[in-house]
């Protein structure tokens, strides 16, 4: 300690001291209650009468002073002291400079933000503001950041102004970070034009320490407006090159590196600036291989310098030789014994992997070791690298490995975005269906109500519909794998602590296909669900599930064991209406006709159709009949309120024809909410059309009257994957051959089909790391866990996993990630199929209108139709031609089939990004307006020319778009391609005769902006 | 943006607290300060330097950036605007100015002089933004009013002498660190 005898009254110090023995929290709080009961009674009294013990003390002034530190430590600790802080503000107004800057930070500490004492400062800022003692001057600028409030900016604003020319460099530099602070508060007053003309003034600043601290405002204001800051570009190249050069005084020199700070805020800067900017990236490739060269010295600040040159590599125009570099650096990052090092070496890799898949090759043993750091920070970081580099064959590692992440960590928020991306890459990258299944319900299990309804819903559908290679046996083999794994679930202990989510999945899951389990009888599980549904914490919503699995068990079983009577008649006293309705029911139709309940509840009927008679033909008879009696014929015009009439229709009996109508909504299983109100069985919903009560639903609306299995076409859960073709692709810009479907084609060397993997000359060639000649078994593991992460980016470094082993079907699928769809040659499957609507057939099941669940399905059947039945419809959007089946690359390249190289020396006229051309994409105008809002980057752009409407899609084509429409009437055109087969352009341009204005969207925003600075410039 | 530090010792008794973007009460000032405490007191110091989102009163993204010094923690928790590594050695500029102040800083002097921490903190960070990284100037700003301080009061204190922060400057600045 320095400053030798303490400066402190003994009251504070035995204060002080107290607080730092005190063991507990309570303790603590007692002794400031005391503190703050002496400081209170010490206030009212005139300072002048205190005379401490110690002669030091005698000064009122010096206790004045301390009194304020007291006031600020009782706040630290949380105390109240406000009843103190008049005194701060007197003491801002002290002749004492030391006095005056106390009482300023008492009062910007203490004071609330809208607390009138700040007002009463004013005066006294304005005063110091103007003061021409420098230090006064100083305290003054410094009070004005923390108390002035927006109101205040215009009462000292202009005094501040002032000060940016001021003699003494410190105050300089102190008002125009106070400004930037009046302009956050109060934009109207201190405009950000003014804000301009201040900073272009204070860059060019003889002190170099204004110009250090102005360039916190040019990051700040250049991340508001890019276009504010555009034209300094070569001043900011300039005085970082002079900073390189060592022009800046030696004292700015940190561990012998000239300005470290100063240097990381101009790269940053310059990467805002040069964001899709290729003129402006163009003057900067030159300073930022300097800065990051000379900054590698081996020091923190270095790295800090390099890596920012690193970040703003990745975000100006990209340029190949200095990405190498950057890669460099993070690579020596990542392996770095640091973990402050390797932190920002995994936050690196993540930021280029996705542009730049190659450069993850190197690094797999490096990325594993992060990922088992203890270090969470480290391992989250790690975990979204990991979600950017997946792709199919590495898919299944990096969800084992999220989903054992998902498991123990208890942050919530993290865990949702967790559970959010394990969805996403499973249904993007499924290598099968087994697998598919088995990752959602571990997922379902370890987060729970985190995961999207749809998710689940996703997963029963998939098991109604089974793959959609009309393989009924793969289906039935599916079904039963996904039912011993809820079997496992469901005798697991604690099942009743499971979330609701896989407890409403397991309850449909086992309520459909429960027989198919080798290992447990009906019996059983009849009875572990009947104690399930007995649980009284879970919600009424699961136990509903619970129950409707139950009654199709029994029908399933034939017999209705006393565990499941007593559960169903112990619901028929629910307090939930639908509930209890389904119970009565059951319970008549159990005791009055069980022969029907093999009808109401089919097995294994859930995906198929059921015809509706809107006619109700079949109540013919009937009618007639009655007519015979002498009843009044039915009058529409007086029955036309859909109210109550339809109990008296649609229960004539089981006599339907052939039934046809759709009760799941399997074409795209995307409206979750609807339909896993479905499964619940909550709706009691009409079908608007004809308001009839549609047949009993049996929880996954799943009444149906007759399988039909052979004559409906069945689609692939994985066939929305087909969307993927123009989604995001993940890594896939460039293509992967391990990721084909074809073992045979894993080593065959890249035909160097898209540039970067032509010029991925540190891509390590096999799991076995040739550094390491020897390896220990656990060695041997990590590498071969290693290899499993990286197959897929590695040319031939992944064996083909097992999953690959599904059957090839005949045309390779357009996009790597969905296993196959189903053939294009098949029928094109009609999902607008709402043909029974006319199709008479009268509703199955009598009296059990309440079971009208199916309904709810219907609707969304509608739904869904009317709004996303192109995808689905068609298999492939960009059917590759058969040409391509020789070639097993061809088929990775989704889009890109007609770009070969050979296409470069034409490039002038084709749009590329990062090398990769633009592929036209064969869409039609419903898929476009679809994809339209899935792009989420849009950059509107204007040319003049007087191009007509033919000429802008004949250079859209020139371009390398495909144009999808021409719409004369308004003078609009669409196009569409793909670049690297993953990221998706859209293009939109209207014609007005002199300029053409044009919409570009994109999946990539770096696509996006230069495409339209590419086109502008090309149109022109 | 920095949005506030906070230097807290090993038993969660904060020494100094600043907030650049204020919360809207002191408890929940006192939650931020014991939840940032908890948070960094459980990483051992073998751990990375960082921790992230970890702060609602600051919005999401705040990335805390610590430094672990014997029995004190100094905390900042910034926005992505700054630089990661960047901000640790800034911790550091901040501590040697402190020990520079102080001739061997240790916790006491951050209890006893709390105020002196601020005037040195305020040389460095003003407003949320990076004022200063400059060790000389920042020492020379926090002598000057040292100088005042000694005049107002009419009282001479002990103060360095020039030549011994010359001294100091020259010498190894490593050491130090642990040697509170």
């Amino acid at each position: 300690m320095a400053t030798g005898g303490l400066n402190l009254s003994s009251e504070f110090f035995q204060l002080l001291k107290a607080i730092g023995e005190s063991k507990s929290k309570q303790e603590e709080d007692r002794i400031i209650a005391k503190e703050v009961a002496r400081l209170k009674q010490k206030m009212e009294s005139p300072p002048s009468n205190q005379t401490g013990p110690q002669a030091a003390f005698t000064n009122p002034k010096k206790l004045a002073k301390e009194f304020l530190v007291r006031l600020l430590y009782v706040s630290m600790l949380g105390h109240d002291n406000s009843w103190g802080l008049i005194r701060a503000v007197e003491m801002a107004a002290s002749s004492s400079l030391f006095h005056k800057r106390t009482g300023y930070l008492v009062c910007g500490a203490c004071l609330p933000p809208d607390h009138e004492f700040r007002f009463m400062l004013v005066n006294q800022m304005q005063r110091d503001l103007s003061s021409p003692n420098v230090l006064e001057c100083s305290g003054g600028v410094l009070a004005c950041t923390s108390i002035i409030t927006s109101d205040m900016v215009p009462a000292v604003a202009g005094e501040v102004t002032k000060l940016l020319s001021h003699d003494s460099a410190t105050i300089r530099k102190k008002a125009i970070l106070c400004l930037q602070r009046f302009y956050q508060l109060a934009p109207e007053v201190v405009t950000q034009e003014e804000m301009k003309k201040h900073v272009e003034k204070a860059l060019c600043d003889k002190d170099p320490a204004v110009m250090g601290s102005t360039l916190n405002v040019i990051e700040s204001l250049s991340l508001e407006n890019k276009a504010l800051f555009k034209h300094i570009v070569p001043s900011l190249v300039a005085i970082l090159k002079q900073i390189g050069d060592r022009r800046l005084p030696a004292e700015y020199d940190y561990h012998r590196l000239p300005a470290p700070w100063m240097q990381m805020k101009l790269i940053r800067i310059l990467g805002i600036l040069g964001q899709a900017d290729i003129v402006a990236s163009q003057g900067m490739y030159e300073i930022l291989n300097e800065a990051m060269k000379k900054a590698d010295s081996g020091i923190n600040a270095g790295y800090a310098v390099v890596y920012e040159c690193v970040k703003t590599i990745v975000s100006i125009y990209p340029n190949a030789a200095l990405l190498d570099a950057a890669a460099e650096a993070i690579s020596r990052f990542i392996q770095s014994r640091s973990n402050n090092l390797k932190y920002l070496g995994v936050t690196g890799l993540a930021m280029i992997v996705e542009s730049h898949p190659k450069y993850a090759a190197q690094h797999q043993l490096a990325v594993m070791d992060c990922l088992e750091d203890p270090d969470e920070t480290l391992q989250v970081k790690t975990l979204d690298l990991l979600y950017r580099m997946t792709n199919p064959v590495n898919v299944e590692f990096i969800s084992e490995k999220l989903v054992h992440f998902l498991s123990q960590t208890p942050d919530l928020f993290l865990k949702q975005v967790l559970t959010d991306r394990v969805c996403k890459i499973a249904e993007r990258y499924a290598p099968n269906n087994a697998w598919y299944c088995k990752t959602i319900t571990q997922l379902l299990r370890v987060s729970g109500d985190l995961v999207q309804q749809e998710v689940a819903q996703n997963l029963m559908s998939l098991l109604a519909e089974g793959t959609g290679d009309d393989d009924e046996e793969s289906d039935m083999l599916l079904r039963q794998t996904a039912v011993e794994m809820m079997v496992k679930q469901l005798f697991s202990e604690h099942a009743g602590a499971l979330p609701k989510i896989l407890l409403e999945t397991m309850a449909w899951c086992l309520g459909e296909y429960g027989y198919l389990s080798a290992e447990t009888s009906l019996d059983m599980l009849l009875e572990q669900l009947c104690e399930l549904a007995e649980t009284r914490s879970l919600p009424i919503t699961t136990r509903k599930c619970l129950v409707t699995a139950v009654m199709k068990l029994v029908a399933q079983a034939g017999t209705c064991p006393p565990a499941a009577a007593a559960v169903i008649d112990e619901y028929t006293r629910s307090k939930d209406m639908d509930l209890q309705a389904r119970c009565l029911e059951f319970q008549t139709i159990l005791t009055h006709c069980p022969q029907l309940l093999p009808e109401i509840f089919p097995v294994d009927a859930s995906a198929e159709d059921v015809q509706v008679d809107p006619n109700l033909s079949f109540l013919d008879g009937y009618v007639q009949q009655c007519l015979h009696q002498g009843a009044q014929p039915y009058d529409a015009s007086i029955y036309d309120d859909d109210d109550d009439d339809d109990d008296g229709y649609g229960y004539g009996g089981a006599s339907q024809p052939e039934p046809s109508f759709k009760m799941t909504p399997y074409e795209k299983p995307q409206t979750p909410a609807q339909a896993m109100m479905a499964m619940a069985g909550a709706g009691q919903l009409r079908s608007a059309a004809q308001s009839i009560s549609l047949p009993p639903g049996s929880g996954g609306g799943s009444m149906i009257s007759q399988p039909k299995a052979d004559t409906t076409p069945q689609l692939s859960l994985n066939t929305r994957n087909v969307a993927n073709v123009w989604g995001k692709g993940g890594l896939s810009q460039a293509p992967q051959p391990a990721s084909t479907q074809t073992p045979t084609t894993t080593h065959i060397p890249t035909p160097a089909p898209a540039p970067s993997w032509g010029a991925s000359k540190t891509s390590v060639s096999t799991p076995k790391a040739p550094e390491l000649p020897q390896k220990t078994a656990e060695q041997l593991e990590r590498e071969r866990q290693a290899a499993a992460l990286f197959g897929g980016i590695v040319p031939g470094a992944a064996p083909v996993p097992s999953a690959m082993s599904l059957p090839v079907p005949a045309p390779v699928p357009a996009t790597p990630a969905a296993p196959p769809p189903p053939a294009p040659s098949a029928p094109e499957v009609d999902l607008l199929d709402l043909s029974i609507w006319d199709t008479p057939a009268p509703a199955p099941g009598p009296v059990v209108d309440s079971f009208d669940v199916a309904p709810a399905s219907l609707a969304i059947v509608e739904t869904v139709s009317d709004t996303e039945d192109e995808p689905v419809s068609v298999p492939a959007p960009a059917p590759i031609p058969a040409a391509t089946m020789d070639d097993p690359f061809a088929s990775m390249m989704g889009g890109l089939q007609d770009e070969p190289l050979e296409s470069f020396p034409a490039a002038s006229s084709k749009f590329e990004y990062n090398g990769v051309p633009m592929a036209p994409l064969q869409i039609t105008t419903a898929q476009f307006g679809q994809q339209w809002g899935n792009c989420a980057a849009t950059t509107p752009t204007s040319v003049q020319t007087t191009m007509n409407l033919t000429a802008l899609l004949a250079k859209l084509e020139e371009v390398g778009a495909h144009p999808v429409e021409a719409i004369a009437a308004s003078n609009e055109g669409i196009a569409a391609g793909m670049i690297g087969g993953a990221q998706l352009v859209l293009i939109h341009g209207r014609v007005t005769g002199s300029s053409v204005e044009m919409t570009i969207k994109s999946t990539d925003t770096g696509i996006a902006t230069s495409l339209a600075l590419f086109l502008s410039s090309a149109m022109r | 943006m920095i949005k506030g530090i906070i230097i807290v010792n090993n038993h969660g008794k904060p020494r100094l607290v600043k907030f650049y973007q204020s919360v809207e009460s002191e408890s929940l000032q006192q939650n931020v300060i014991r939840r940032v405490f908890q948070q960094v007191a459980a990483r051992p110091d073998s751990f990375c330097n960082y921790l992230e989102g970890a702060i609602p009163e600051w919005g999401d993204n705040i990335k805390l950036i610590y430094r672990h010094y014997a029995t004190l923690f100094f905390v900042f928790a910034v926005d992505s605007q700054e630089s990661d590594l960047g901000i640790l050695d800034l911790i550091q500029v901040f501590v040697e100015s402190l020990d520079r102040c102080f001739e061997s800083v240790c916790e006491l002097d951050l209890i006893f002089h709390s105020d002196r921490v601020h005037y040195v903190l305020d040389e460095i960070v003003m407003g949320g933004m990076v004022l200063e990284t400059n060790i000389h100037s920042v020492l020379q700003a926090v002598k000057d009013q040292d100088r005042l301080h000694k005049d107002s009061l009419t009282r001479v204190e002990a103060t360095e002498s020039a030549s011994h922060i010359q001294q100091r400057l020259g010498g190894d600045t490593s050491k130090w660190q642990y040697n509170w």
